[in-house]
């Protein structure tokens, strides 16, 4: 299954993609931005982990623009913010889970578990 | 007299400003007409532009036609100066209350999310060191468990040490979060830094930071003013428990 890994912060997308590699997802690509995960986004693409802060497309910016397109790939957020009204929006722009930064490797998979649980995808 | 619009802080600096510069002129001007002493011929000064500079005055002082100019008018423009140097002053000290308030919470908040960058770097890099040190340990052990042959050990303590490393690399988020804090404190010092612009061009309209540039803002799409390292699993909670209360059906109820 193929997770495509969206941060503008090199270091938090190694981090994210050596998490996916140790819970068993080693298949992923990067993006640094909503406009790059856009253009690398298909239909191999299974997953989406995204940051929301990013310059050029936000992480809720790519999750509309995804539905949108009709896409029902499971979007889950990783980021830093925590307030109320932005964790709303988030599920309002199209993302189906949310983790709050710094994250733990065993919240990481919680998530990913449950979504595959609840709308199975093909690998 | 007709009733004007409320004249902003600039305007009256404007007035204030042309006010002085007429009386300068003025002054200037009589001075011109009085005759130099041989010994020490008078300093050229500007031909004066007399009618202009008359008419001027006359619109700046809302005067009739037949009013005194030139030195019979002085007292009325230093009134009319002191007036609005007066005003002037009431307009800062009412602006000061509030530019002071904003800024001292800026300044504030500013402190102690750098007060939160330092603590946060230094606990991601205790973190790491006290990883390392269980980690030398580890590799003590694994020597020793190679020794006698103990491969279940040999395993065991495999496993341990790509927790801690795994561990280490998890410590290293603190760096994504500090970026976005430092980010929003360089915002706040860009808006201060052009408030203070503002206030200073109030005095001098050309006043300009040195070197020609401001502070490059970061762009404000790519931090979160809140980022913060504390409390995650309490925020981690309160975002699972606003999924559920929107959504009880979602996942994040299980």
């Amino acid at each position: 299954m193929k997770f495509l890994v969206v941060d503008d912060s090199s270091t938090m997308r190694r981090i994210v993609v050596n998490s996916l590699q140790r819970i068993g997802f080693g298949d992923t690509v990067e993006a640094g931005d909503g406009q790059e995960a856009l253009a690398r986004f298909d239909d191999s693409v299974k997953f989406v982990i995204t940051d929301w802060n990013m310059p050029n497309m936000t992480g809720t910016e790519l999750a509309r623009a995804l539905r949108e397109r009709g896409e029902q790939v499971p979007i889950l957020m990783v980021t830093a913010r925590s307030v109320r009204e932005d964790i709303i929006e988030a599920m309002e722009a199209g993302v189906n889970n949310y983790i709050v930064k710094p994250f733990t490797p065993q919240i990481l998979k919680e998530k990913i578990d449950a979504l595959l649980a609840a709308a199975p995808v093909g690998a | 007299m007709t009733a004007a619009a409320p004249a902003t802080r600039g305007d009256r600096l404007y007035d204030t400003a042309a006010s002085l510069r007429l009386v300068d002129n003025e002054l200037r001007a009589i001075g011109a007409e009085v005759p130099a002493a041989p010994a020490a011929p008078a300093p050229q000064v500007p031909a004066p532009q007399a009618p202009d500079l008359r008419g001027r005055l006359r619109a700046l002082l809302d005067a009739p036609a037949e009013a005194p100019v030139g030195l019979a008018a002085l007292p009325l423009i230093l009134e009319r100066v002191h007036s609005e140097v007066h005003a002037v002053l009431a307009n800062l000290r009412d602006s000061r209350a509030a530019i002071e308030s904003a800024t001292v919470e800026n300044l504030q908040r500013t402190s102690a999310r750098l007060q939160e960058v330092t603590s946060a770097t230094e606990v991601a890099a205790t973190d790491i060191l006290d990883a390392l040190d269980r980690t030398q340990g580890m590799v003590d052990d694994l020597e020793a468990a190679e020794a006698a042959d103990d491969r279940t050990q040999s395993a065991a303590v495999r496993d341990r040490m790509r927790e801690e490393i795994f561990g280490m690399m998890g410590a290293l988020q603190f760096q994504d979060i500090t970026t976005q804090q430092i980010a929003a404190a360089a915002s706040v010092l860009g808006d201060m830094e052009a408030r203070l612009l503002q206030i200073a061009r109030l005095f001098d309209p050309n006043a300009a930071m040195p070197g020609g540039g401001g502070t490059a803002a970061p762009d404000p799409r790519t931090f979160d003013p809140n980022a913060t390292t504390r409390d995650a699993s309490g925020r981690q909670a309160l975002a699972d428990a606003v999924f559920v209360t929107r959504d009880p059906a979602h996942p994040a109820a299980a």
